[in-house]
Formats: C-alpha cells, sequence, structure tokens
C-alpha cells in the first residue's frame, strides 16, 4: 500500500519522481493504460514493454500532451491534468524519429529547442554550444543535419534535450537504429551525463540490456497494465531461489510433491525430458529437490541456477499475462 | 511562435533555387521603383509620363485612375509569391509532418496554438516582404519625390488599404498552404494541388459564366476573389458589379480559409508527438 503524498515528509516528497492513482486512458473502445498505479522515486527508469503495451501513451501522459480519462497523478509534483507547458519547460524528451529542420546547423537546431523550451535566445544560443561540446559534436556543430550520421543525430537529439538543463529526461528509444559501435558509445554517454548531473532519466526502449546498464528501476508495461515496477536489483535477486530442473519421468508425481512441499512451479515444460522452472520453498536447499526425486523415484539429471536477467523477467512476466487474459478470455 | 518562425526563413533563405523567385520579385519591385523614378524626376513630355504611369496601373491620386499601381504591384507579386509557396510548403510544413519533427517541436514549452501560429507567421513574413513592404516603400519613394505635403494628406488611404489588403493575402494564404502542406507533406503534391486549386476552379469559373451569363460563376476563381477583395480595401473597381462580387469574394475566401484552419488544426493534433 503506497503512502499518501499528504502524509508524507517534505524530504520523501522531494524524491517522488512521479505518482499516478489509478491513471486510465482510453481511445474510443481501446483501453491504452487500465487504472495504472506506480511511484517512483528520482533516479534512473526503465519503461519497458511490447508493441501496444500503453507506453506511448503514458509517456504522452507524462508529458503533459494528453489528459487521462479518469484518474490522476503528479510528476516532478506537477499534476499532469493541468500544468502540460510547465511540465514540459522541466522535462527533456528525446524522441526516436529522426525530427529534424531540414536545412538547419546542429547548433541552430539545439539553440531553437532552447528558444522553444522559452530560453533567451542569446542563452540557448550559448547553451547550444555548451551542450555540444559536452555531447562530442562541438567540432560538428556548424554542420547541416543532413549531414549528421545516425549516432551523431541521436548525440544532437539528446543535446537538444539537454539544453535547457531539465530536471527529467526522457528519452525514447536513444540507441535506435544504432551501429554496435554507436550504441556502445551513446550508452557511454548517458552513462557519463547520468554519474555526473544526476539527472533523472526515463528510458523508453525495447533494448532490455541497455535498461539494466542504465537504469535502477524499471516499470514493465503489459496490455496496458503495469506488470511489475521496481528496482532491477531486487527483481533479480528475487531470482537467488529459482532453479531450472530437468527430471526423467515425466509421469512421477515429483511437481506435485514438490508443490505441496511448499515449492512453486513458476514455469513447466517439456523438451526432451520433462523440465519445470521452480522456486524453493524459503528453508530449502539444493540437495533437498534431489531429496524430494528420490523419494519419487526419479532422476534429477541437471539442476541450474535461474539466472533470470531482465530479458528474461520480461519475457515470463509478459508471456504469463498473456496466458492468464487469455484463459479468462477462454 | 517567433522562433519557429525565424528558423522556417532561414530554411526558405538556404535553399538556393528560391533565389531565383526572389530575384524576380525584387526585379518587379526595382521595375515598379524605376517607373517612379522616371515620371516624377525625369523631364518627360507629359503624354508620356501619363502612358507609362497607364501601363503600371499606376497614379498616385486615387481618383483619378481606376487602377491604382500599388494594387498592381501588390497582385502581379502575388504571383511570384503563390509560385514561391507552392514549393516551399513541403520544406516549411511537410517535413515536419514527413520527418516526425512535430515530435520536437510539440514537446518542447509549447502547444499546438504556438506551433500553428508559428508556421502562420511564417509563411505571412515571406508573403509581407514581398507584397506589402515593397508597396509601402513605393509608396514611400512617390511622396518623397513628390513636393509637399499634400501627397501624404491625400493619400493616406492607400498605405492602410496596402496593410489591409497585404493582411488578407498573409491570412489567406498562410492558412490555405499550412493546411495544405499539413496533409500532403511531399513538394510535388503540393506544388500541383496549390497551382491546380488556383487555377482550375478560376478556368471552370469561367467557363460557366460565359456558358450562363452568370458573373457570380465567376467567384469559382480564389485568386480574382482575392483581387476582389484588394479592390474593395483600394475603393477602386474595374466594373461597377466588382463592388457586389467583392463582398461575396469576402465571404467565400472566409469561409473556406476558416474550413482550412479547423482542419489544419485537427491535423496537428498533441496526441501524434510520442508514436
Amino acid at each position: 500500500m503506497l503512502t499518501p503524498l499528504n502524509q508524507m515528509s517534505r524530504k520523501e516528497l522531494s524524491l517522488v519522481l512521479l505518482d499516478l492513482q489509478k491513471l486510465s486512458r482510453h481511445f474510443g473502445s481501446v483501453q491504452a493504460l487500465r487504472e495504472v498505479t506506480l511511484r517512483l522515486d528520482t533516479g534512473t527508469i526503465g519503461l519497458v514493454g511490447n508493441n501496444g503495451a500503453g507506453k506511448s501513451t503514458l509517456l504522452k501522459i507524462l508529458l503533459g500532451l494528453l489528459p487521462p480519462s479518469s484518474g490522476s497523478g503528479t510528476i516532478l509534483g506537477c499534476d499532469i491534468r493541468q500544468t502540460g507547458l510547465q511540465l514540459r519547460g522541466r522535462i527533456g524528451y528525446m524522441p526516436e524519429a529522426a525530427a529534424t529542420v531540414p536545412l538547419l546547423k546542429g547548433v541552430e537546431y539545439v539553440a531553437l529547442s532552447g528558444d522553444l523550451y522559452g530560453m533567451p535566445f542569446r542563452d540557448a544560443r550559448r547553451r547550444a554550444h555548451e551542450v555540444l561540446n559536452y555531447v562530442g559534436l562541438g567540432e560538428l556543430r556548424y554542420r547541416r543535419l543532413d549531414e549528421y550520421s545516425a549516432g551523431n543525430l541521436q548525440r544532437l537529439k539528446l543535446a537538444a534535450a539537454l539544453v535547457h538543463d531539465p530536471e527529467l529526461l526522457l528519452l525514447d528509444e536513444p540507441t535506435n537504429g544504432l551501429d554496435p559501435a554507436g550504441r556502445m558509445s551513446m550508452l557511454r554517454l548517458l552513462e557519463d551525463l547520468i554519474a555526473e548531473t544526476g539527472k533523472s532519466l526515463i528510458l523508453c526502449t525495447h533494448l532490455l540490456k541497455d535498461v539494466e546498464r542504465l537504469c535502477k528501476q524499471v516499470v514493465v508495461l503489459h496490455q496496458g497494465t503495469i506488470a511489475k515496477s521496481g528496482p532491477i536489483e531486487e527483481m533479480t535477486r528475487a531470482a537467488e531461489n529459482r532453479y531450472e530442473v530437468h527430471w526423467r519421468d515425466a509421469n512421477s508425481d515429483f511437481l506435485s510433491r514438490f508443490c505441496r512441499s511448499g515449492g512453486t512451479v513458476l514455469h513447466q515444460g517439456e523438451v526432451s525430458e520433462a523440465m519445470a522452472l521452480v522456486a524453493l520453498p524459503e528453508t530449502w536447499q539444493a540437495r533437498q529437490l534431489f531429496e524430494l526425486a528420490a523419494q519419487c523415484g526419479t532422476v534429477v539429471t541437471r539442476l541450474r541456477e535461474d539466472d533470470e536477467d531482465l530479458e528474461r523477467l520480461f519475457m515470463r512476466l509478459t508471456a504469463k499475462q498473456t496466458t492468464g487474459t487469455q484463459e479468462l478470455t477462454a | 511562435m517567433i522562433s519557429i518562425a525565424r528558423v522556417a526563413l532561414i530554411q526558405v533563405l538556404r535553399r538556393k533555387t528560391y533565389w531565383v523567385l526572389l530575384g524576380m520579385g525584387l526585379a518587379q519591385f526595382i521595375m515598379f521603383w524605376s517607373v517612379i523614378y522616371a515620371v516624377t524626376q525625369l523631364e518627360l513630355p507629359q503624354p508620356v509620363k501619363q502612358n507609362i504611369l497607364r501601363e503600371f496601373g499606376f497614379s498616385a491620386q486615387m481618383d483619378e485612375q481606376r487602377d491604382n499601381g500599388y494594387m498592381v504591384f501588390m497582385e502581379r507579386q502575388s504571383v511570384v509569391v503563390m509560385i514561391l509557396l507552392a514549393f516551399s510548403g513541403s520544406l516549411l510544413v511537410g517535413s515536419d509532418f514527413r520527418q516526425r519533427t512535430l515530435p520536437f517541436y510539440l514537446s518542447r514549452r509549447i502547444g499546438k496554438r504556438h506551433y500553428i501560429a508559428g508556421k502562420l507567421l511564417a509563411v505571412s513574413s515571406l508573403i509581407l516582404f514581398l507584397t506589402v513592404l515593397p508597396a509601402l516603400s513605393l509608396f514611400v519613394e512617390y511622396g518623397a519625390f513628390t513636393s509637399g505635403w499634400s501627397y501624404w494628406k491625400e493619400n493616406w488611404r492607400i498605405p492602410v488599404a496596402v496593410l489591409a489588403y497585404g493582411g488578407v493575402l498573409c491570412l489567406v494564404n498562410s492558412v490555405w498552404l499550412v493546411s495544405l502542406s499539413a496533409y500532403l507533406q511531399r513538394a510535388a503534391p503540393i506544388a500541383i494541388t496549390w497551382s491546380s486549386l488556383l487555377i482550375m476552379p478560376g478556368r471552370l469559373g469561367e467557363y460557366l459564366w460565359k456558358a450562363s451569363d452568370n458573373e457570380y460563376w465567376r467567384l469559382l476563381d480564389p485568386w480574382r476573389d482575392m483581387r476582389l477583395i484588394g479592390q474593395l480595401f483600394f475603393g477602386k473597381f474595374r466594373k461597377d458589379f466588382d463592388r457586389d462580387l467583392a463582398w461575396w469574394a469576402l465571404a467565400l475566401i472566409a469561409a473556406i480559409t476558416i474550413v482550412a484552419f479547423v482542419a489544419l488544426v485537427r491535423r496537428v493534433r498533441a496526441v501524434d508527438v510520442v508514436e
């Protein structure tokens, strides 16, 4: 249960980046977001989900561009229903698309971004030079946008998002379309940025490795709801007592006895032999699993710790919920 | 809003092919400037002066002739402006949709009304620099070469009419072009549709007018409608019946502009920002 914001201390409040309460949004009969309740602290957050999961809709709402159909929320302490322009002045948004202005030079593009954020023209121009140097485009600042490579264009868009020194960066697929070297370079730049400025960041991407590398927290969206959210470390730590177990004789009552002993079967499958992804009871060691198998008259052929990374967690969460939904529909 | 317009003008000035059109506009301005200079400063026989003035539809005295040179100048400049707009619509507006630059604008601290106003201001600035400002400077030139204050006193309505007609040209053309460009986006479809809209209905109207002898069919010509509105401001009509038609033309152009503006607002929806 989340503590209501009005019962939190000033210090605690300053740590809250966004707080959404039963936020829903529908487009006609399509429900894009369903009663999303979410509180995230300042820091680096990955926003992941399949296509159609509701990421874009959530981004639009966070940017103050789209009002929710129902529910309420704050981001950076601003009411998302009432403070669109004010809110966008505190957020730096880097779009996924090329979003270039033809015939403009790099420095003009970034300065234009500053102008549009409400900075005085001179300040925007001066700051454009600074951020272009910061993102490593100092030498290329007077080149026209159509002469920039994909990697440099991503850096330029990052500079345009940084120009007004925002409190929160909202990056939409920042490494999309980059070659491996370009991707690594962009990730290093973002890592440095986070380390040096301590800015909060919401990274919206399909590349879960990028999220693992850059973010401390993750929000997994699935079919308009929050499938899971929280610190990545905690989520992956939860996998510590999980094992992938293979055994002979699929007809034995090994699994049913395991469940009766307090274990949990997370996933069950069959390749050439019986296999399951299981969570052991808290007091158990792996040795006890072998003992149970022996009691059931079967042989464990393979046992390995479930080293679930974010990608597997994501697959499990989205697969489980899809199955659940299908069952409900049936 | 101003920064959007400023950047749009930079874009137009950076495209070298547009300099040809800007040069044509400048050449026309120099020609009219020279006419004023010739009739006011050179020792020419009076009939020659009158012929030159008549040729360019010029008279600083509004009641002396049916036409007025400033309006003729603006009408002729409009041809250059229309061609320039036909080709620049894709650069100024279409590319924002095609290259998804709209998210770049709307995710900043501006709303869609600022974006629309910025783009309209950009197109209006082009029209202003090519028609209104040169026309006003011609008026000043005529006055500067004329001795005495009587010119300014007697013709005070001319700059007002230039500004009013220029305002209509700016508003109507910018709304039409930005709307069209927001939907069609690419240069060729915009140029073809823009030219067709300005020429084809006029041809049809003329055919129907000749077939039915009904002058109202000529209202189908948007270009002529804008000229009629200009004549309304300058208070000079080529035919008496044009005075009646001018008000209908104003209503028709206003209606089309409102429809185009509504279509534009619907197109620039904030929900398109994050795709």
